[in-house]
């Protein structure tokens, strides 16, 4: 009996950590919640598109190799009732994102927040991370 | 000197309203995002009055009109309510298994397909915007730009439809209830976002009452025989008022996700 009530509020946190789905594609079957990944770079390319936003940044490594990755936020319209417009963030600016690592190993991630090196400026994904109001 | 009084007040409140009007409009970019809608009842501070009674319309009926999103997420994963089941047919029984286990990868959205009704609507943050007329009611679907077309002159579903994705609606007020029927479904889109299937069958009815100006309810009944063996009810779902906002076009110009979908 105790055991069966264990697994099932572990159950229960699972359900909750997973957290709400996006309506335009699943958050939990692209990315993981559970893998908070934050990275800092110079971004190369902004994508102010539906269905979602994306932004590209040059990531150095330890070793001084640079990646360029991926990263997705919420629709635009979402993005710019949270505040940000389309001239928050410039190819060439430094920005650091923490957000979440994706399932299938590429170099893309799902933006929780992005701060703006330049004005320390932190804001939000609007996409659908837990916790969060989904924003599609 | 009274009339001194009165052009200073006069000078007060038309200073008072410009500068209102220049906190509400921002500035140039965001003046479709904020903006003072006309018909929209105030507070003393300007802001709107989203408790006052619901508007109405020439004819005395409630008027739906309004940008409207869903207050809160709690029916997205489930139309019938948190740990409900709904007993389906076997073969809807096995789609929405699937659908659950592999995370919703394969909804119709994520390859800029249309979603079903209600699932439109009940994503907060996705706004919707009803027009109401004395004719028909228009729904504007913000994402990916779609619409419906409620007709309310007195004119029945069609016999044998072209089957479509949004199918074929009329509407009648019940008292304050707007109740809409609606039939002529293409099967494929999902009820909800957790992925409860439809058929050709559909019939869907649909009450939207207004309850102040900010709030609105939605109670969906849904018949499906081919899928579920008996007529169910969605639960409550209710909105919130957007005031003072436009929709923003949203095409789905920009898919990325679908190579990248592991679904487990």
């Amino acid at each position: 009996m105790k055991m069966k009530l264990a697994v099932s509020v572990a159950g229960l946190g699972i359900l909750l950590g997973a957290g709400p789905a996006l309506a335009h594609h699943a958050f939990a079957a692209e990315y993981d919640a559970n893998k908070p990944i934050k990275l800092t770079g110079t971004v190369t390319k902004v994508e102010w598109t539906n269905p979602h936003t994306w932004f590209y940044l040059d990531v150095k490594d330890s070793s001084g190799k640079v990646t360029n990755w991926g990263f997705e936020m919420g629709s635009p319209n979402g993005l710019m009732r949270q505040g940000w417009t389309r001239n928050s963030m410039k190819p060439g600016d430094e920005v650091t994102v923490e957000g979440s690592s994706s399932k299938d190993g590429s170099n893309n991630v799902n933006v929780k927040a992005a701060t703006l090196a330049s004005t320390g400026q932190r804001l939000f994904g609007a996409s659908s991370q837990p916790g969060e109001t989904p924003v599609r | 000197m009274a009339s001194v009084t009165g052009a200073a007040k006069r000078r007060q409140a038309s200073m008072a309203a410009a500068a209102m009007l220049f906190v509400m409009a921002g500035p140039a970019s965001a003046q479709w995002l904020k903006l003072p809608l006309p018909g929209t009842p105030r507070l003393p501070d300007g802001k709107p009055n989203l408790t006052a009674p619901a508007p109405k319309t020439p004819d005395g009926q409630p008027d739906l009109s309004g940008i409207w999103q869903a207050d809160g997420n709690r029916y997205l994963e489930n139309l019938a309510g948190p740990g409900v089941q709904v007993p389906m047919q076997p073969w809807a029984a096995a789609v929405y298994k699937e659908r659950q286990e592999t995370l919703g990868r394969d909804k119709p959205q994520i390859h800029c397909m249309p979603h079903g009704v209600p699932d439109a609507m009940l994503v907060p943050g996705i706004p919707f915007k009803l027009i109401q007329t004395p004719n028909e009611l228009v729904v504007l679907y913000e994402e990916f730009n779609v619409y419906r077309q409620i007709f309310t002159d007195g004119r029945a579903l069609p016999n044998d439809p072209n089957p479509t994705w949004y199918g074929y609606s009329v509407g009648k007020w019940e008292g304050d209830t707007f109740v809409v029927e609606t039939a002529g479904f293409k099967d494929g889109t999902w009820l909800d976002n957790g992925g409860y299937p439809h058929t050709d069958a559909l019939h869907l009815t649909e009450r939207f009452r207004r309850r102040n100006f900010g709030t609105m309810q939605l109670d969906v009944a849904i018949d499906d025989s081919k899928a579920y063996p008996k007529p169910w009810k969605s639960a409550t779902i209710n909105f919130k008022l957007m005031p003072d906002t436009e929709l923003i076009e949203h095409l789905c110009e920009n898919e990325k996700d679908v190579p990248h979908l592991v679904g487990k």
